[in-house]
């Protein structure tokens, strides 16, 4: 799976996030300071915000256009996000968030089953609880569960597990290789960590003030 | 309290309740309109809406008057099309109530709306759910215990209406005759002693719905 | 001066032309007799009552706030039932008021207002009050009924000869005669509270002189005996 973003163009408060680059690995890792725009970034990607120019495409299907006026909507672009404060939704149990995007009709194959995924996310307890009585890194699951469960093409974290503590963080990162292992599903992380950046990424971008700055292995970068 | 204050004890609790239902799917859309989408003129139909709350009774009632009587714009319509008579009729009080009572729904909901994160909207749409399945299951589901108060509130004040309803409707005993239109023609007869009973009962009534209104909505919900 | 709503035209025709001659300035407030009664009784600033029937005056007379010697009958009216002027369907007396195809007849409130209390009272004496009362719409005063006529609103209404005739958008239906009809008659009198009692004897007594009953007799006052 191939992502390219050409001169695009989105502003921002401070200043515009402008960016050109190609996410082709199975980790892609962005970094940077608060305020660069990572979550932008990762906004424009999903389709919940329309840059002014420049022009977003997957693989082979153009998604956005700004200059011939096309803009697939989120509901259709088939890319998973998992944002920030995860957004489980809170009037839902944990197996009715996880089925919310799941479209049998869609699925390819039994990995993406509600009992194959939830397995592999060890979550199969939690599946009749209330969203808002799980632990932290429960829920930070049950977002990735729910999100896998769409069957994307492709998965956006922004910061998933700033809220953790190093001890969970380290118990969450072999959930998010079996994502890029069992489900082969390529993922644009967001994160100023870089014990993260290192475990997870095959690519590191940086971004600061709406620019990508940089761009090389997580060792390189991190150093 | 005689048979006869009872039957306008009634009368005025079945008209309010019509009045309230008939405006909760238009006052519900809009309020979502106006808390989610931009467009031009928005301004112009937040005042309108806004309008029976500030402009004197009476002259919304003379407004409706001049719209709905047999020869006016809309009655004419609906006496032709449906045989229907709105002006002195049970169903001018249902439309002086529900015109008056009109903006405080919409301003409660949209209140609702408003608090609702958008995060979570976003987050289905990316999880490939419809703009119409994004209000339907996630909106409004989070928005209810608002919405329910809106409704509260405007149940309210269609029980206390007086002017629009004193010209639209008259005070025709049996027919048009609230608590409020009974009150005012019990002094202008020289009865006040027989305003009283209903005097307290419409306190009382409007006394407990307002504080059924307050309790649902600040109730702490789970987050 | 507080006067009855039906005799606003008459009055005010009246009071420019006092004006003029006597130097004077007169202030009406018009509505239903009842509801003046009330504001009166309540010490609201009158100088004058003028009221559409006795048993108002009655009820300030026994309550003495009435200048004694100051009290007169002075007009009588007619009522008729009236019907928008493009109606289609139209009573040929009152007892046609119980058909069907009157589904609603605006009257002046019948407990209070003199102009409904005299509709009452006659359609009680043809036996008649039973069977309409489920259709009358109530209004505040008498022109509050003639407009309820006017906007199509209603289909009939039953209000005085007098207004009928100012009246472009209602014809009359019926006229009920005089002799057949309730006994209405107008009072006039200083209250006791004004504070010009000289001034507002002469416009009363001024009421009762010839140019005043000739424009009365115009708008279709009869006179009391």
């Amino acid at each position: 799976m191939s992502l390219q973003l050409r001169n695009i163009r989105l502003p921002l408060a401070d200043f515009a996030l402008e960016t050109d680059a190609i996410f082709d690995q199975p980790i892609t890792g962005i970094f940077g300071p608060s305020g660069a725009g990572k979550t932008s970034l990762l906004d424009l990607i999903s389709g919940l915000r329309r840059p002014v120019a420049g022009a977003v495409q997957v693989d082979d299907k153009v998604i956005f256009d700004a200059a011939d006026r096309l803009n697939v909507p989120p509901r259709l672009r088939r890319i998973g996000y998992v944002p920030q404060d995860l957004a489980l939704f809170p009037h839902l149990k944990v197996r009715a968030n996880l089925l919310y995007g799941y479209r049998p009709a869609l699925i390819e194959n039994e990995l993406f089953t509600l009992g194959h995924v939830a397995e592999v996310m060890e979550i199969t307890p939690l599946l009749e609880r209330n969203v808002t009585t799980l632990s932290g890194g429960e829920q930070q699951r049950v977002a990735f569960a729910r999100a896998i469960l769409s069957a994307p093409r492709l998965l956006l974290l922004d910061e998933p597990m700033s809220s953790l503590d190093s001890r969970l963080k380290k118990r969450l990162i072999p959930f998010l290789l079996r994502i890029r292992d069992e489900f082969r599903i390529p993922l644009i992380y967001v994160t100023h960590d870089a014990g993260e950046l290192v475990a997870l990424c095959d690519e590191v971008l940086m971004l600061e003030r709406g620019r990508l700055i940089g761009r090389g292995s997580p060792a390189d970068v991190v150093a | 309290m005689t048979a006869e204050a009872w039957q306008i004890v009634f009368f005025t609790i079945e008209v309010s309740a019509l009045s309230t239902l008939l405006i909760l799917p238009l006052g519900v859309a809009v309020a979502w309109l106006i808390a989610r989408r931009e467009w031009a003129g928005k301004a112009v139909v937040e005042t309108v809406v806004m309008l029976p709350l500030f402009v004197p009774p009476v002259a919304t009632g003379l407004l409706l008057l001049m719209l709905f009587s047999r020869r006016g714009p809309l009655g004419s319509v609906l006496q032709r099309g449906f045989g229907w008579d709105i002006v002195f009729t049970w169903r001018a009080v249902v439309l002086a109530c529900a015109v008056m009572s009109f903006p405080l729904l919409v301003r409660t909901a949209q209140a609702a709306f408003e608090g609702v994160s958008s995060r979570f909207e976003d987050i289905a749409r990316t999880l490939g759910a419809s703009e119409w399945r994004v209000f339907a299951t996630i909106s409004l589901p989070l928005a209810t215990r608002g919405i329910v108060a809106g409704a509260v509130l405007a149940f309210a004040r269609a029980m206390g209406e007086f002017g629009a309803t004193a010209i639209v409707a008259g005070m025709i005993p049996r027919k048009t005759m609230t608590i409020s239109l009974s009150i005012y023609q019990n002094i202008q007869l020289g009865h006040d002693a027989a305003a009283l009973p209903l005097l307290f009962v419409s306190i009382g009534i409007v006394f407990i719905t307002v504080l059924c209104g307050q309790i649902i909505s600040t109730r702490k919900r789970p987050r | 001066m507080y006067a009855a709503a039906s005799l606003t035209d008459a009055l005010k025709e009246i009071a420019a032309a006092y004006e003029k001659q006597s130097g004077d300035k007169l202030r009406f407030n018009f509505g239903a007799s009842s509801m003046l009664a009330r504001q009166i009784e309540e010490s609201a600033p009158a100088d004058l009552f003028f009221s559409a029937d006795e048993a108002k005056m009655d009820a300030l007379e026994k309550k003495d706030l009435l200048l004694p010697g100051t009290r007169r009958s002075l007009l009588s009216n007619v009522l008729v039932l009236v019907v928008p002027t493009d109606a289609s369907a139209a009573p040929k007396s009152a007892a046609d008021l119980a058909k069907p195809e009157f589904k609603k007849i605006a009257l002046a409130e019948p407990q209070t207002v003199p102009a409904g209390i005299y509709a009452r009272e006659y359609l009680q004496k043809l036996g008649l009050w039973d069977a309409v009362k489920e259709k009358v719409v109530p209004t505040e005063n008498v022109r509050a009924a003639l407009a309820a006529v006017e906007s199509g609103n209603v289909e009939v209404g039953i209000v005085y000869k007098t207004d009928s005739l100012i009246s472009k958008k209602v014809k009359v239906a019926v006229e009920v005669p005089a002799a057949e009809g309730p006994k209405i008659s107008y009072p006039i009198a200083v209250l006791k509270s004004s504070g010009q009692p000289d001034r507002a004897k002469k416009f009363a007594e001024y009421l009762a002189g010839p140019t005043p009953r000739s424009v009365f007799k115009r708008f279709g006052f009869t006179f009391a005996k």
